[in-house]
């Protein structure tokens, strides 16, 4: 009679009568297995440690930034609120409200031309005239620390050195001949205004008077800015309520100092996301470095795992053993990365200092900090779990056969389970920490599909290395092998190296695109010259002076009004909800014109065009893209404030137009007799003639002509003020440059990462390879031989991997610079090619190294162990 | 359920005593290890492998078992399913008294480390511990609170006293084994089972080693199952298992010695 129980009959219930090794057991083990030293694991570190340094980093630069102009908004916007009216002073009644609130100041911004008193040279100037009141915070720091009068300014030192002045010599700036008193060392309130074009020049109001430069339609801003007699935020919210409701046709922007800078403050938060993106993708590298160094080290920890097991350890114990190692590792890496991330606002806090509200801000950030060791921790796990819950299966009899890892099962349930876990606790913080979700569910969707293409290129490429033909060749058909068999490097070396290349393409993209928005943004058709505030009496002259001074130049004009939409078909324009990027078509003043006929580069979209002699009823031509923002149709009624008059028209053609061609565009253009006899400005545009250019960069005789056209309109035309359009896109330029700077350090942070990763998962692969090699080498294979096949492998692998990075790469680009930036995109496939080859080179050409290093390895030591 | 695995059992129980024809007992003393047709195959698909075929056999407390036979012919198999590491894919196993294919995972390392101590023939030390750590390994995980005492009892019973904070890399290869002979027997196991513990070491070392093993073995009357090729190795044990392609070729008493407490053994 034959023994019938199966093994598999009975039921493997956790018949257990020992208790399972407790926790402090696990930690003295885990304490003693560390003893091996940190062999291994630098490639894990520096992952965890450049990722944690990142985003810490990152966002703690930020949050100085930011909580500098939430702590400094008094300062900042010079006051409790400022009350901003275009082209007017407040009326007596609004000042005389204003006033019985507290202490009060108005201020006139304005660009205008300065120069020499001779007229051998100009600049364009910001114009700020104060009252005797301004500041109503801090204090305005010149050099000699002299006060201005009527009769002279003080300015930024820029202008000195661009027009060889000294303190003490005078300029004109419109009609009046001021003293230079002395340079701006510190401006209180300079924050809150925008981009500069030119360098400041502050002067009083009675100065301003003068120059004459105030008339009808001038463009011209004023701050009326208060600090309230009773300061507390009820109070704050309380009068600005009142401000709204008391003078509802006011038009003027309230700030308080709760939002001193909200452009400055969106801005960093919106580029502070960004790089935390960046961050977060090069720590999601990193994991796969994590994943890489913790499977290599179980992979040399295999027998000990048995020998606990034969020894009469649990399996959760092992677990525990190695889980506690790891995460040890984990916060070595994070807390080195703590310390950079940390000292980032210290470093940032002296560079930036010149610019931004920094200066007092706190550099200690600890929810910052919070969040980059939850990142860091998250990830770590993220990519542990699984190949730990692998090892907590090699069984006891590993130390008697050598069982292969490669094809390892998946880890039981809850390991999967709690992998799922910290996965969706991942996303769940990259999301909740996000301004905007909809960037960071595509970043997240981006990546999971990132990871499901690059195991489905790395499949692909295996399944067809399996079923290529024998070659005759010895290192290709070697290289061949060495993709498919088990235990390749293709998936992890695909998997790195496909995040990192991706993430490169995508960041060369974004900054060829934004230096692309630097060098080629002057298009051919541009205006050389935008000549602003030409009073109606002076036009005519005005138009006669610069066809004699460029007889071949193309001169356009166009009545200038200010005005803002009061209402759509009755809807008052704040109930109007528009979509994302037409906000600003209803905020405050914007440019309004008057035409007979459709303006040049213009097409009509739908509806007609007006007589040229049209009478009655108000007509309006509306853009069309921005009709479509508002919800604006034919036929609509829109009213406009302008100059404090209410006027009504209808909408009867929707026009397109090119923005990009940098000539005079306006959203609203009305028919010629809505206007009639108001006074207004002209703005004129002069293209001077054909555009030589080289290297982007103007010609000498250009730069003398500009100069020229500068000097004698500015001279006879003191009022006029002329804006370069290469000065101005200059200064915009300045700005994106910056960005691009930025996006450059990021895209280091990247290669660095995507470095650090391949570089640990061939050296992982290496050790594996100093076998396959010995044994080929006593079997007759040559160095040559060798080399040649890792080359040939590496090539193939990284080329495959290359078009998904340029596939991938090119799709996240296209989303960040048109999706987020709101740039057209351009794909530059050189850009992108370059990129790639050169990371590839860089890339393999490290595990090469690596590998001729493997090559050498003497066959006897080797043999021995085997 | 709970009706189910008792009438398993049960039957368990029939099988293995009214099993007459299969039973090599000669004396109805008190196994160790029984054997009951046992069948092993590893590998899948075409790789698949036979690697036990129905083996059955006894062996006594206190016995000294010597398992030869040619490379491939399962005998290291053997030693693992008598070692509690492998299951068998049918058959009946009983090691130390106990059904171990009713425990779980966890359950047969909590086993294996009360009742059996394995020496292995590339020694596997844990690298990162101390000698005195090594041995103390096994009782740690049993939660013994002397384990340090016991396991400085046991290198200087094995004649490393003075090398307890030496790290695995700084010992050779016979103070190495050593310590595993330590390891294995510090928990006082019912059953060492040693896989070519000489392999790896000179033929002197290698000798002494063998000596010591089976000098602790008779002191504590503690049944050893050993594989190995070297025959004068083998001819040391009470008996010798010839195993060829997954069965048992043939089962002998050894001429040289007998088992220390005088009864015969059979396999």
């Amino acid at each position: 009679m034959t023994v019938a129980t199966s093994s598999a009959a009975v039921p493997t219930s956790a018949v257990t009568d020992v208790q399972p090794a407790n926790f402090s057991l696990a930690v003295r083990f885990a304490l003693r297995e560390l003893r091996g030293g940190l062999t291994g694991f630098y490639v894990f570190l520096a992952c965890i440690a450049l990722g944690v340094a990142a985003i810490s980093g990152v966002n703690s630069v930020a949050r100085s930034i930011t909580s500098g102009i939430a702590q400094e908004g008094k300062l900042l916007l010079g006051g409790d609120i400022a009350f901003r009216t275009v082209h007017r002073q407040v009326s007596g009644a609004e000042r005389a409200w204003i006033g019985s609130q507290g202490q009060m100041s108005e201020a006139a911004t304005m660009r205008a031309m300065a120069r020499l008193p001779d007229g051998s040279d100009q600049s364009l100037i910001e114009l700020k005239a104060v009252d005797s009141q301004w500041p109503l915070e801090g204090k305005l720091q010149t050099e000699p620390a002299t006060a201005f009068d009527e009769e002279s300014v003080v300015v930024d030192p820029v202008l000195l050195s661009r027009l060889e002045l000294k303190i003490g010599q005078s300029i004109k700036i419109g009609s009046a001949e001021l003293k230079i008193a002395g340079t701006i060392e510190d401006e209180p309130d300079r924050v809150s205004e925008g981009i500069a074009f030119g360098p400041k020049v502050i002067m009083s109001v009675a100065a301003l008077e003068k120059t004459k430069l105030v008339q009808p339609g001038s463009l011209i801003n004023w701050t009326t800015r208060l600090n309230l007699a009773e300061d507390s935020d009820a109070n704050l919210n309380q009068v600005i309520d009142q401000a709204k409701e008391k003078f509802p046709d006011a038009g003027w922007r309230i700030r308080s100092r709760v939002n001193a800078a909200p452009s400055l403050t969106r801005n960093v938060e919106r580029f502070s996301q960004f790089l935390t993106l960046v961050g977060l993708t090069a720590l999601i590298v990193g994991g796969v470095g994590v994943a890489n160094a913790v499977r290599a080290f179980l992979d040399t920890k295999s027998h000990v795992i048995a020998s606990f097991k034969s020894l009469g350890a649990p399996a959760s114990f092992v677990f525990s053993v190695y889980l506690i190692q790891i995460l040890l590792l984990a916060l070595v890496g994070i807390a080195l990365g703590l310390i950079v991330g940390a000292l980032l606002p210290v470093i940032a806090k002296t560079v930036l200092a010149d610019i931004l509200p920094v200066g007092n801000a706190a550099v200690f950030h600890p929810v910052a900090l919070l969040t980059a060791i939850a990142y860091g921790l998250l990830t770590a796990l993220a990519f542990a779990l699984w190949p730990l819950g692998q090892a907590r299966d090699i069984p006891a009899t590993a130390l008697f056969r050598n069982a292969a890892r490669d094809d390892a099962p998946w880890p039981r349930k809850i390991y999967v389970i709690a992998t799922a876990i910290v996965v969706l606790l991942l996303v769940s913080l990259a999301i909740f920490q996000a301004g905007d979700k909809r960037i960071a569910l595509t970043f997240v969707g981006g990546i999971a599909a990132s990871f499901v293409l690059l195991r489905g290129v790395s499949m692909a490429i295996q399944w067809l290395a399996r079923r290529y033909p024998q070659v005759r060749s010895t290192p290709l058909r070697l290289a061949i092998g060495n993709i498919h068999r088990p235990g390749a490097l293709t998936p992890s070396v695909v998997l790195s190296l496909g995040l990192g290349l991706a993430l490169l393409v995508a960041l060369a993209l974004i900054d060829g695109n934004l230096r692309n928005q630097i060098s080629s943004n002057i298009p051919e058709k541009a205006p050389d010259f935008f000549f602003v505030d030409i009073q109606s009496s002076e036009f005519e002259p005005f138009k006669t002076a610069l066809s004699e001074l460029a007889p071949q130049g193309e001169v356009q004009t166009l009545p200038m009004l200010r005005g803002r939409i009061v209402s759509i078909n009755d809807v008052p324009s704040a109930e109007i909800k528009p979509k994302e990027g037409g906000r600003w078509v209803l905020r405050g003043d914007r440019g309004i014109t008057y035409s007979t006929e459709l303006p040049p580069n213009a097409t009509l979209e739908a509806g007609t065009w007006w007589d040229a002699d049209h009478i009655g009823e108000n007509l309006l031509s509306f853009t069309a893209e921005e009709a479509d923002e508002v919800g604006v149709k034919v036929g609509d009624v829109i009213v406009v404030n302008v100059l404090g008059r209410k006027i009504s028209a209808r909408v009867v053609n929707l026009r397109n137009v090119e923005w990009q061609s940098m000539s005079m565009n306006f959203v609203m253009v009305f028919s010629p007799n809505t206007f009639a006899g108001a006074p207004h400005a002209h703005l004129a545009t002069l293209r001077v003639g054909e555009k030589t250019s080289i290297g982007g960069e103007e010609t000498a005789v250009q730069v003398k002509r500009d100069g020229e056209i500068l000097k004698s309109v500015t001279t006879n035309f003191p009022t006029v003020t002329t804006v370069r359009v290469r000065d101005a896109l200059n200064a915009v330029n300045g700005l994106i440059s910056q960005l691009a700077t930025a996006i450059r350090a990021a895209a280091l942070l990247a290669l660095a990462a995507s470095i650090l990763v391949l570089g640990g998962a061939l050296a992982a692969g290496n050790r594996a390879r100093i076998h396959d090699a010995v044994v080929l080498k006593t079997l007759g294979a040559t160095r040559r031989t060798l080399i040649s096949a890792f080359v040939i492998e590496y090539t193939i692998l990284g080329l495959a991997t290359a078009l998904f990075a340029l596939l991938a790469g090119g799709l996240a680009s296209w989303f960040v610079v048109n999706g987020i930036m709101g740039f057209k995109f351009t794909l530059m496939p050189e850009v992108a090619m370059i990129t790639v080859l050169a990371a590839l080179v860089f890339t393999v050409g490290f595990g090469l190294v690596g590998t001729w290093r493997v090559l050498g390895q003497k066959a006897a030591p080797v043999l021995r162990e085997l | 359920m709970l009706v189910t695995a008792a009438q398993q059992a049960i039957l368990f129980w029939q099988n293995l005593y009214n099993n007459g024809d299969l039973s090599m007992l000669d004396t109805p003393s008190d196994p160790v290890i029984t054997l009951r047709d046992i069948h092993l195959t590893l590998g899948e698909g075409a790789s698949q492998v036979h690697v036990l075929r129905g083996i059955s056999l006894d062996v006594q407390k206190g016995t000294s078992v010597g398992v030869v036979g040619p490379s491939g012919s399962g005998k290291s198999t053997l030693l693992m399913v008598m070692a509690g590491l492998e299951r068998v894919d049918s058959g009946g196993v009983l090691l130390a008294g106990e059904d171990f294919s009713k425990l779980d995972e966890d359950g047969l390392a909590a086993f294996r480390g009360r009742n059996i101590g394995i020496v292995f023939q590339s020694f596997h030390l844990i690298p990162n511990m101390t000698a005195l750590e090594n041995v103390a390994v096994p009782l740690e995980l049993a939660g013994d609170v002397k384990a340090f005492e016991k396991a400085t009892r046991e290198l200087q019973a094995v004649g490393l006293g003075e090398r307890l904070t030496h790290y695995p890399a700084q010992m050779s290869g016979g103070e190495q084994q050593r310590v595993a002979m330590a390891r294995a027997l510090a928990p006082d196991p019912k059953i060492i089972v040693a896989d070519e513990p000489t392999g790896n070491l000179d033929d002197e070392t290698g000798a002494q080693i063998a000596e010591l093993l089976f000098a602790k073995q008779r002191e504590r009357g503690t049944t050893l199952v050993l594989v190995t090729h070297d025959p004068s190795l083998a001819s040391q044990c009470d008996v010798t298992l010839r195993v060829r392609a997954g069965e048992v070729e043939s089962a002998a008493k050894s001429s040289t010695r007998k088992s220390s407490n005088g009864k015969k053994s059979a396999a």
